[in-house]
């Protein structure tokens, strides 16, 4: 486990120096920035025209977006390796060099890819976060620290367990994955709804079969006190493990069921 | 270096470069299935936030109604293929490997040669992915439903048929020319990247043109993105003029013109000191 570690961090400054080698990277963050910036415009406008929804503020969406976004950038900067994982080692067939080293699979790929730009989606999401706190006037205690903070760790590893399901699943499908995109990019959009008016089939399947509420609308309620019970929102953590695990079962099922591909 | 441009030759190698093209992309029926459950996911989910915007919002102060909203949202997925927010991969690769060298060797202009492809691949993937979205959104329950197109105003749909062949150009020019500002530029996707965004952002992707704030209306109508979903979008749901419809083509087809001749003088330029890559 610790000689895992050691490799993974290796891998990622390794990959981190060599990214700064190329004199655009700047570039590619702001590219990455602007993406972040322009997604929520259509909320903000739509806000701007129409007033608040009931009880439910520019604010109050934008604290439960950012927590999503920041997630996803999380797990998008520290598990870009498993993410582009059906394409650049599958379908490529250079996943059957990993398997020759003596090392800890997952680790291997997890590492393989690191962009610093993607960094940009976190800084992004932390700032949308303190900005929407702080016009809320929402006095952030010790407790709701740790509940933000589990949040985002649960966060972080729920979407990590997105990109080693399709990983997984790549395995057995080869190509059409493109699906897999409701799980990643589009499943944040969902946090753009009202809890309150959200229809029930839209609640379910994001709380219980991909938990994106439970990492972004749950923690919110409680860190701004919006009602309703407190243990929905520190559940974000455990789920998002339980999420990572599940997957790592389809993954390794995967793994087993490989006969290489590509040339 | 300065190729006589035959306008017969060239038209009919063009053409068939396009059907050729078309042809290919109609056959990635999986990629298109897997490409429109997306679109309905994202339409489905834009529906339901607008949806709560328009009943329990405090004002309702818009220039469209939610019926319109809901149709404008389906035909944006529809339309969708048209656009892309990359550079043709083929193309790319060509211009990373340096194999423009061997380009340049066949006696066709490159400009023309390179939009035929790019605009067969869009016609390709345009097609399966608009039908199963629309089919699919004409069977949804009635909140959901596409509506029909305006019927106070028939030509209005003959109109709205012309101004999509429109948008097809004027997305593909616009394509093309950030192909060619790529074709030069070293430091990477960067600079292609943002300038793809802008044009989304600006085409209603995000929000349908008309609820943008009302003092940028103008602007917003004659910027050269609004031709790639909005304007057209507006001929079908009715909320443009009569006289309008004529106009918004005008400028559609306007644009296409501009980008097509930068396009071209562009990579002119650049294919004057091109430096072929590799080898």
């Amino acid at each position: 486990m610790k000689n895992d570690l050691k490799v993974y961090l290796k891998y990622i400054k390794m990959r981190f120096l060599s990214g700064l080698e190329y004199k655009g990277w700047w570039l590619a963050a702001l590219n990455v920035l602007f993406t972040c910036v322009t997604d929520p415009l259509s909320t903000i406008l739509m806000f701007a025209r129409m007033g608040n929804v009931g009880e439910w503020s520019m604010e109050r969406i934008l604290l439960i977006y950012a927590l999503a976004v920041c997630s996803f950038g999380l797990a998008e900067t520290f598990c870009r390796g498993f993410d582009v994982f059906p394409w650049a080692m599958i379908q490529s067939g250079n996943f059957d060099r990993l398997l020759l080293r003596p090392r800890n699979l997952a680790v291997q790929v997890a590492g393989s890819v690191f962009h610093i730009h993607r960094l940009a989606r976190v800084a992004f999401g932390l700032g949308a976060i303190s900005w929407a706190l702080v016009r809320m006037g929402v006095a952030v205690t010790p407790f709701s620290a740790l509940v933000l903070v589990l949040a985002l760790a649960g966060g972080f590893l729920t979407y990590c367990g997105v990109f080693v399901l399709s990983s997984g699943i790549a395995f057995f499908t080869i190509k059409a994955l493109d699906w897999i995109f409701i799980l990643t990019n589009a499943s944040y959009q969902v946090t753009r709804v009202p809890m309150d008016y959200m229809p029930r089939l839209l609640k379910r399947a994001f709380t219980f079969v991909m938990p994106v509420l439970l990492i972004s609308y749950y923690p919110a309620s409680v860190v701004c006190g919006w009602g309703g019970a407190v243990w929905p929102g520190l559940m974000a953590a455990p789920v998002g493990a339980v999420f990572l695990v599940l997957s790592t079962i389809v993954w390794k099922a995967g793994v087993r069921h490989y006969k290489s591909t590509g040339s | 270096m300065r190729r006589s441009l035959k306008f017969r030759p060239l038209l009919k190698a063009c053409f068939s470069l396009f059907r050729i093209e078309t042809a290919e992309s109609l056959q990635y029926r999986a990629a298109a299935i897997a490409g429109a459950s997306i679109g309905i996911f994202w339409g489905l989910i834009e529906i339901t936030v607008y949806t709560v915007f328009f009943l329990f919002a405090d004002r309702n102060e818009a220039a469209l109604s939610l019926p319109q909203v809901v149709s404008y949202c389906w035909l944006h997925q529809c339309l969708f293929g048209f656009f892309s927010m990359n550079i043709d991969s083929e193309i790319l690769a060509k211009i990373n490997n340096g194999d423009v060298g061997v380009e340049l060797c066949r006696p066709l202009d490159l400009y023309f040669h390179w939009f035929s492809k790019t605009a067969g691949k869009r016609i390709g993937r345009f097609w399966w992915r608009g039908i199963i979205t629309a089919a699919v959104a004409l069977l949804m329950p009635a909140g959901y439903r596409l509506g029909a197109p305006d019927s106070s105003w028939v030509p209005g749909f003959c109109l709205f048929l012309i101004s999509i062949g429109a948008a097809f150009l004027l997305c593909t020019s616009f394509g093309m020319l950030i192909t060619a500002i790529r074709m030069g530029i070293t430091w990477g996707e960067g600079p292609a990247n943002m300038l793809f965004l802008l044009s989304l952002v600006l085409s209603g992707a995000y929000l349908p043109l008309q609820l943008w704030p009302d003092a940028w209306q103008g602007f917003l109508f004659f910027q050269p993105f609004a031709g790639n979903f909005d304007l057209p979008i507006r001929m079908y749901v009715g909320s443009l003029s009569p006289g309008g419809g004529a106009a918004a083509i005008g400028i559609q087809l306007t644009w296409t013109a501009v980008f097509i001749a930068s396009g071209r003088v562009i990579m002119k330029r650049k294919l004057r000191n091109i430096i072929v890559q590799g080898g």
